[in-house]
This record gives structure tokens, sequence and C-alpha cells, in this order.
């Protein structure tokens, strides 16, 4: 075991980990909006990747283009399913919420299963340089970089959108006070739809990052989901800053994880350490009022 | 004094009368089948049942139960020379006991934790039985495990089998009938209501929802146990989400906090299921979109739904003015 390949699964933990925090972002992203769990988030991921492979390979569409059609496209399924689906049962308990969006996660992989088939789908990557090596021996990929730098980018941005803009005030506010947002008329209707809207599209573009580095198939959403969730609730349910990094640390687990431990219980450690968070540190890493909370 | 439990009414030994007599009736190795595979999703709803519809929590975990029980069964009865009687009756205790052990951390949860602490438990399950080989036959799982004998009557054909069953699973609905109207029943409704008054009535939520939830894991270990007598094999993929998704579906559908709706519900979904299998590709995406349909349309349950609705309509057509109502 030397330094290097530790090293090496280190930085490839960080690239995992940049996903798993993309696809926690868009989780907080409704959460915060709608107070609503979403588990259909890691296929709106799937739906992302797979739609820019078709783009590409069956229309021959230009990968940007593509990629932004497929952005779009699993936007405008994210606002359908809040129509269809999330709107008519607001008020009803959560349990019924969250059986809604397992059913609706369903759905999307049994369309993507009528459209894609069943065979792994990947991408080339996004950036046409190959990347380079760092002194020690460690290659870094450019897409690993790609991945990281949009997370950072989307992170900020979110951030900026939710504490600087009207739009993001209100869209939070809705859920915080919902006498408060209905007395001053934000429309709590619209803005979950908005938020729905938001994070599929940015659900999405997770998958256009992640599809070039892992394979992508029509039942990969439903695993990528929940350890996005994970992710969230290990940095700090509720926080942007604390789902990315929460991500982050995750994706080191599981990659230093495998440096110690046979590789099929990778995908358990997740949920181990989930659990171990939640039973030791309800607040996650960063701290989080939803979770403490949750657990009183 | 004690208060007298009920046990039965006239009307449910008529219903039992008839329903032991469906199996001969309808005659047939399928139908037998789907009967046996409605049973066992009967056993662990009706715990899910008291969990979700009585103590107010919420799991999408009980696949993982289920699998430990149907796991517990089939090593002891391929790796030790242990009666099958014994087996089956293991497969209640181990799944007990690890909910005995999880239950404090995990259900001082709540809400979209609580359910995500349980989905992490069906994953951690499934990389287990995958990973140790040596004990559970990895990815391939474990086969050709000896029928269920009980005193010499071997139970190998598929029209005993639903008579096991199904035998269980009324036992399983006497106790837990009797136990949701028992002081128990009336300590978890409380707690579901709220968990303060709980404690200002000197009930102990954790302590309630903890045997609610042992109380769940244990008839979900049954169902798992028959699970492994019934089918002779087991595999970690039968014991996924998906198991989990339909096993809340069917409390769901049969309304929360109805043990008679639990049991129906099991019989909707188990036949919805097995009909839909048939459809291959096109099987996820229907069932996905049924699954919402339910859920959009009848979310107290179908017959409850379908209940008001037919109620609404009654009274409509049999009040007086109803063309007045109409007019206006």
């Amino acid at each position: 075991m030397t330094a290097e390949i530790l090293l090496q699964l280190g930085l490839s933990g960080l690239t995992s980990g940049a996903t798993y925090g993309l696809i926690a972002l868009g989780f907080i992203t409704i959460y915060r909006a709608t107070n609503i769990l979403n588990l259909a988030q890691g296929d709106f991921v799937m739906l992302g990747g797979m739609l820019t492979v078709l783009g590409m390979q069956r229309y021959g569409i230009p990968y940007a283009a593509s990629a932004a059609g497929a952005v779009l496209c699993t936007g405008l399924v994210g606002v359908a399913a809040e129509r269809l689906v999330i709107h008519p049962i607001r008020n009803k308990p959560l349990l019924i919420s969250i059986m809604a969006t397992i059913g609706i996660s369903m759905s999307l992989s049994g369309a993507a299963l009528l459209l894609f088939g069943t065979s792994p789908r990947s991408l080339p990557p996004l950036l046409p340089f190959g990347g380079f090596e760092l002194p020690g021996g460690v290659r870094v990929s450019a897409q690993t970089l790609t991945v990281l730098a949009a997370c950072g980018v989307l992170l900020l941005s979110f951030r900026l959108f939710s504490k600087r803009t009207w739009l993001g005030k209100a869209m939070e506010a809705a859920a915080t006070d919902r006498l408060g947002a209905d007395l001053v008329g934000i429309s709590r209707s619209n803005s979950r739809m908005m938020a729905f809207g938001l994070s599929a599209a940015m659900g999405a573009a997770a998958g256009v990052l992640i599809t070039p580095l892992y394979f992508m198939q029509y039942n990969a959403g439903g695993l990528l989901g929940l350890k996005g969730f994970a992710a969230a609730v290990i940095g700090g349910w509720g926080s942007y800053l604390g789902a990315v990094l929460g991500g982050l640390v995750l994706g080191v687990l599981e990659s230093l994880g495998l440096a110690f431990i046979p590789a099929g219980y990778k995908d358990g450690l997740a949920f181990v350490a989930l659990l171990a968070i939640l039973a030791f540190r309800s607040k996650g890493l960063l701290g989080s009022r939803a979770l403490q909370e949750a657990r009183k | 004094m004690r208060v007298k439990q009920l046990l039965f009414t006239r009307m449910e030994v008529y219903l039992v009368i008839l329903a032991a007599l469906m199996p001969l009736w309808l005659n047939s190795v399928s139908f037998h089948h789907v009967m046996t595979i409605a049973g066992l999703y009967a056993m662990g709803a009706l715990g899910l049942s008291v969990f979700m519809g009585f103590a107010g929590q919420i799991s999408i975990g009980h696949s993982a139960f289920v699998g430990l029980g149907a796991y517990t069964t089939a090593i002891l009865a391929v790796k030790t020379p242990l009666p099958t009687m014994a087996c089956l009756a293991a497969s209640a205790v181990v799944p007990g006991l690890t909910a005995w052990i999880m239950g404090r951390p995990i259900l001082k949860l709540r809400e979209y934790f609580l359910a995500l602490a349980t989905i992490g438990l069906v994953q951690i399950f499934q990389v287990l039985t995958t990973e140790l080989d040596w004990l559970t036959g990895g990815v391939e799982g474990l086969y050709n495990l000896p029928w269920l004998s009980v005193f010499g009557l071997s139970f190998d054909r598929p029209l005993e089998q639903v008579y096991l069953v199904w035998a269980l699973v009324y036992l399983a609905f006497l106790f837990s009938r009797n136990l949701c109207s028992s002081a128990y029943g009336r300590a978890f409704r409380i707690v579901a209501a709220s968990e303060d008054t709980a404690r200002t009535l000197g009930i102990s939520p954790e302590s309630m929802k903890t045997r609610a939830f042992v109380f769940s894991a244990v008839t979900a270990g049954l169902a798992g146990g028959l699970y492994a007598c019934v089918f002779g094999s087991v595999s970690p993929q039968a014991f996924g989400l998906d198991m989990s998704v339909m096993l809340v579906l069917m409390v769901i559908v049969g309304g929360m906090g109805s043990l008679p709706g639990t049991l129906a519900g099991s019989l909707l979904i188990t036949w919805l299921a097995t009909w839909l299998s048939g459809y291959q590709q096109y099987s996820l995406i229907v069932y996905g979109i049924i699954l919402i349909m339910l859920l959009v349309f009848f979310p107290e349950g179908i017959f409850r739904g379908i209940g008001a609705r037919w109620v609404d309509l009654v009274r409509t057509y049999a009040d007086q003015d109803w063309r007045k109502e109409l007019r206006r």
C-alpha cells in the first residue's frame, strides 16, 4: 500500500464525492423550497445522462447541444412530475409523498428501460484533452477537474440564488413559513413547481457530468439517488455547503475503503456511515436544525 | 376486571370457511402459487401495518427483515441438522432480536430520516448477503432447501403450502387484532398521535415504538422463513427495496390502521404484480404509474376511498332533493 495508491484513490474518491455532492444539491433544492424529499432525484440524474447519449448517438446532435437539450427536457419532466403527482397530494401525510416520489422514480426508470434498453451507456469526456500527471505519478483526468469545478460553481450559484435573489428567497420562504408566505403573496404552488424543475435540471446536469466517468443504465438512478441523499444527511441536512461536503466525505470514504475492505462492500459503506451519523452525531458534520428536530 | 378480548365474529367464521374452501374449488397450481406469495406478503404487511398504521412510524426497510428471516431458515436448514420446524421458528427470533438492538437508535429518528435509515438497512443487508458468500452463497444464494415438515407431514405441494401459509397468516392476523385492541394498541395510537401526550400519560414512546418495531420484524421474519420453506431457495435480489415498497404499498392501499384492509391490500397488490410480470419491459413503468395513481386518487386506501365515493353517490341520489341539487 504505497502513498501514490492512496493518493490516487483519494483523488478518485473526490471525483465520485463531487458527483454525490451534485446529486445531494438537487435533494436540498427541493427540500428547502417544499419540505418534500424527492426520492426520484437519482432518476433525474440518470435521465440527464441517457438523454444526452440518445441525442448524440441516435440523432447526431453535437455534444453541447445534446447536453443542454437533456437538461432542459429533464427540467420539464420535473415540472410535469410535480404538476401530475406532487401537486394533488400536497396536503397528504408524509408517507404518501415519499411513496409517490418512489412511484415517479419507478415510472422514470421504466420509461428509460423502454427508450434505451438495458445496455449500459457512456459518453466521451466533456473536454478534449486527456488530463495530466502529478509529480508523484498520480493521474488527474480532465473529467475529474470538470466535475469538481462544476460542483463548486453550482454550489456557489445555488447559495447566491437562495441568499441574494428575490426568487430564491421567495422559494425558501414558501417552505419555512407557509402562512407567512401566503400572507405576503408568494405562491407556494408555483415555488414548488419551480423547485422541482430546477432540481430536475440540476440532477440532469450532474448526470451529463458523471456519465463519462461511470456507465449509466436505466436502473442506475436508485442507488445514485440514495447515496446523494445519504451524502446530504452526512454533511448536515438542509445546507448546500453541507451537501457538497457530505458528498466529498462519502466519496473519499468509499474510495479509501477500497484499500482496506473487499470491493463488494463499497455500496454498503455509505449507509453504515449514514446510520453512524444519524445515531451519534445527529446534526450532521456541519450541523443542521432540521436533522436535530427530526431526532428528538 | 379484565376486558374480554374479541376473538371472532360470526360473520368471520363463515368467511374463513369459504376462504378455506377456495384452494380446493379453484384447484390449479398457478392459483395456489400466487395465493402462497400473497400469503407471504400478507404476513409481512400485517406487522408493518401495526408499525405504520397504529404506531405511526415509517419503514421502507422491512424487506431486510423478511430477508433476514429467510436467510436464517435457509442457513440453519442447509448447514445444521436441526429439524425444519426449529429453522422456521428461528426465522422469527433472529429478526426480532435484530430489530430490538437496532430499534432504539433508529426509532429516535422521524419522518424522512426514519425512512432513509430503514432504506439503509435494506442496502446494508443486500451488501452483506452478497458478500458473505461462505455463509449465504453470495449472489446465487442458497437453494435445494428441505421442505418444511411437521411431525412427518411434509409441505411440498402448492396446495398444502397455501394452507400452511394462510393458517399462519390468520393466526398472525388474530394476534395483531387483539394486540391493537389491547392496552398496547391504544398506547401505540397515542404515541402516533403525540409523543408528549404519551409521556404525560406515563407511556414511554421509545419503548412502545421499539415493541411495535420488534413485532413487525417478527412477522416479517416469519414471512421470510416461510418464503425459504415454500420456494426452497433464497437469493439477495429477492429482498431488495422493491419488496419493501410493495409491503408499504399494501398497507397504504388497504388503508392505514386497518388490519383486514392490509390482508385485502396484499391480495390485490400481489395479483397486480403477478399480472404485470407477464409484460416484461412494460411492467416497471406500468407498475410505477399504477402506484402513483393509487396514491393520488386513493391516498386513504382503495377500500376506504371507494367506500367514501359510494356513500357520496348513494347520498346524492337517495336525497329527496337531489334533483334540486343538480339543477343548482
